[in-house]
């Protein structure tokens, strides 16, 4: 009798066990199984350190990988190599039990191994606004923190939808997106700071060159004659970049002083961030609209 | 190469017929770019009319490049047919001793730390400097000097500023990498003002003039060179002086482009025969006109994208280079 509770209850376990068992598809389309809420994350990635606290998964992330410093929390996180190049040893003596991985980014090689090594590894790519929220919310559920990680999601739609809903009959605004100095470096369109771009009623000067990010001359921006300079910089606080263009004063961008600064990590990265850069840029081309 | 049958043409018509090409080559690349402009036009802008715009492109933009082009090209390749006679080794090259690792390692610091254009270009002197002043201290050590051993020196200390490199490369943010390889693979974009490499390049071109005769002693041999009456430590103290400094301008101006300092000194070489008079003036002009127009056609083969100027020096210069040396046998 006594064994037959035993066997019984265990098998009840068994069952409350895979009730709770989680699968998400990630963007590779495979999905990831986990038996019970991950405790032990780490994230192979900056953007995807940022989404998991975003998610409300920051207590789970026991490590990240070097350059990972948003939120501030996440500069205390032990480091576990760069994303280009991380220490397995590392990991595994850290015993996670999710491996949040970046696609394009991380060696598929190294992912491949910890795999092999039977470890879970989400595989992150994201591109555009909306893989934001569906991201957020995926990690909410593997992370077992879906009321914040949903919140979080909704926020970001919201905003961004509001933003659009506002912009979607505004007049077009000719920009040149500047990423880089030396070389002067720009993007196409379909880099996600022009899918930030359209949304606000922009057209990306540049939009139709080949190449993701392209390197391109000084010669090439005079002639696109842009109404509206849009530059990150080195550092969160740099506006060096846009003066270097004040004394082409044939530009229409400097008659008009519209030269914004916009900091790199809030346009340049897919995390929910992306909506203040966006806002700010919405409000930059409407300054410049305002201009005319 | 002393040894191969070289026909030697008069001085004048020689470098005359290279000017009028550098001319040309100048021309060529202030009348190109990702703009078109008719010839009418630039005519108009040359007589100080004409579209503002094209005022921008043609004075503010691409004669200034072009300039500093011309310049760079022509230091390395004077600085490479120096090395080519201190070292008597034909593969030597301005980089051979180590200076542009120095110069990438000042630059790619400059950049870690996340400074201006300025700073960059400053620290690659310095960095260029601080190389040479090691490899020649090293090198002469305690007391015996030879090209051999300046050579060796100068290698290792190449492949240590090589693993400076490859380190700070590994532990760069992502963000700064395209700006540093860039610069690694050499880049005319960087140039701010091609006056200090300009003048510099004029006036040690000038200088050299009256050594000619001396330095073709020093391109038979120390003891032959010694024979002819040539103070021979001070002539390798003073090339190599004046190489490396060529060289460090040249790594400021435009980052490390290879290939023009070890191929258009051998090129002129198979084509004008090895009279330093001759040589030296030819490899100015010569070295300056294929880098300007490797520039011109870096930036509008796929503009307005653009090209790093070495994978050009190379396409361009191998097939020539190779041409001339079948045809010299």
């Amino acid at each position: 009798m006594r064994r037959l509770l035993v066997v019984l209850s265990l098998l009840l376990a068994h069952i409350a066990s895979a009730g709770s068992e989680r699968c998400v598809d990630d963007d590779r389309n495979v999905k990831v199984c986990l038996d019970a809420p991950a405790a032990r994350i780490i994230a192979l990635s900056p953007g995807a350190t940022e989404l998991l606290y975003a998610a409300g998964a920051g207590d789970k992330l026991i490590a990240a990988v070097s350059f990972s410093d948003y939120p501030d929390e996440a500069k205390a996180l032990p480091r576990v190599g760069s994303y280009n190049r991380f220490d397995l040893e590392a990991i595994l003596s850290l015993k996670p039990d999710l491996l949040i991985g970046w696609h394009s980014g991380n060696p598929t090689e190294q992912l491949a191994q910890l795999e092999a090594l039977g470890l879970k590894v989400y595989y992150s790519e994201l591109r555009g606004f909306d893989d934001v929220s569906r991201t957020l919310r995926r990690f909410g559920e593997l992370a077992g923190s879906e009321p914040a990680a949903n919140a979080a999601a909704e926020h970001f739609d919201h905003g961004i939808s509001a933003l659009r809903k506002q912009y979607q009959n505004a007049e077009s605004v000719r920009v040149f997106q500047q990423i880089w100095v030396n070389p002067l470096m720009t993007v196409n369109d379909q880099h996600l700071i022009s899918e930030a771009t359209r949304l606000c009623g922009g057209i990306n000067v540049f939009g139709n060159l080949p190449r993701l990010a392209a390197r391109i001359d000084h010669e090439a921006v005079l002639a696109a004659n842009p109404e509206a300079i849009i530059a990150g910089g080195m550092g969160e606080e740099n506006r060096s970049w846009l003066d270097d263009w004040r004394p082409y004063s044939g530009l229409l961008a400097v008659q008009r002083d519209n030269l914004f600064f916009i900091p790199p990590s809030t346009l340049q990265r897919p995390t929910p961030r992306l909506l203040s850069g966006t806002r700010m840029l919405c409000q930059h081309l409407d300054t410049a609209r305002g201009r005319r | 190469m002393a040894a191969a049958s070289y026909h030697t043409p008069r001085l004048l018509p020689a470098l005359a017929l290279l000017s009028l090409g550098a001319l040309l080559a100048v021309a060529l690349s202030v009348s190109t770019g990702s703009v078109a402009i008719s010839t009418a036009e630039l005519w108009a802008v040359l007589q100080g009319e004409g579209d503002p715009l094209h005022h921008t492109l043609i004075f503010d933009l691409r004669l200034p490049r072009s300039l500093a082009a011309f310049a760079t090209g022509g230091l390395l390749a004077v600085a490479g047919a120096l090395m080519q006679v201190l070292l008597r080794n034909p593969l030597a090259d301005p980089y051979v001793l180590g200076l542009s690792g120095g110069a990438a390692v000042g630059a790619l610091s400059a950049m870690l730390l996340g400074l201006g254009s300025a700073a960059v270009s400053g620290s690659a002197f310095i960095g260029a400097i601080v190389s040479a002043i090691t490899v020649f201290g090293l090198a002469h050590g305690t007391g015996s000097w030879t090209p051999t051993r300046l050579l060796l020196t100068g290698v290792v200390i190449a492949a240590g500023w090589g693993a400076v490199v490859t380190f700070m490369l590994a532990i760069a943010p992502t963000e700064s990498l395209p700006g540093m390889l860039f610069w690694l693979m050499g880049d005319l974009a960087y140039a701010r003002s091609p006056w200090p490499a300009l003048t510099t390049l004029l006036a040690l071109s000038l200088l050299l003039l009256p050594l000619g005769r001396s330095l073709n002693a020093m391109a038979r041999g120390p003891l032959q060179a010694a024979a002819l009456g040539v103070a021979v430590k001070p002539m390798e103290w003073s090339i190599y002086i004046a190489a490396s400094l060529l060289t460090a301008l040249a790594v400021t101006t435009a980052g490390s482009i290879g290939f023009v300092g070890l191929v258009v000194p051998h090129m002129l070489r198979l084509i004008l025969g090895n009279d330093q008079r001759l040589i030296l003036p030819a490899c100015a002009l010569a070295g300056g006109a294929l880098l300007t127009l490797a520039d011109t056609l870096a930036r509008t083969i796929i503009a307005p994208e653009q090209l790093p100027v070495g994978v050009i020096t190379a396409l361009l210069g191998v097939p020539t280079f190779l041409l001339l040396l079948y045809r010299s046998r």
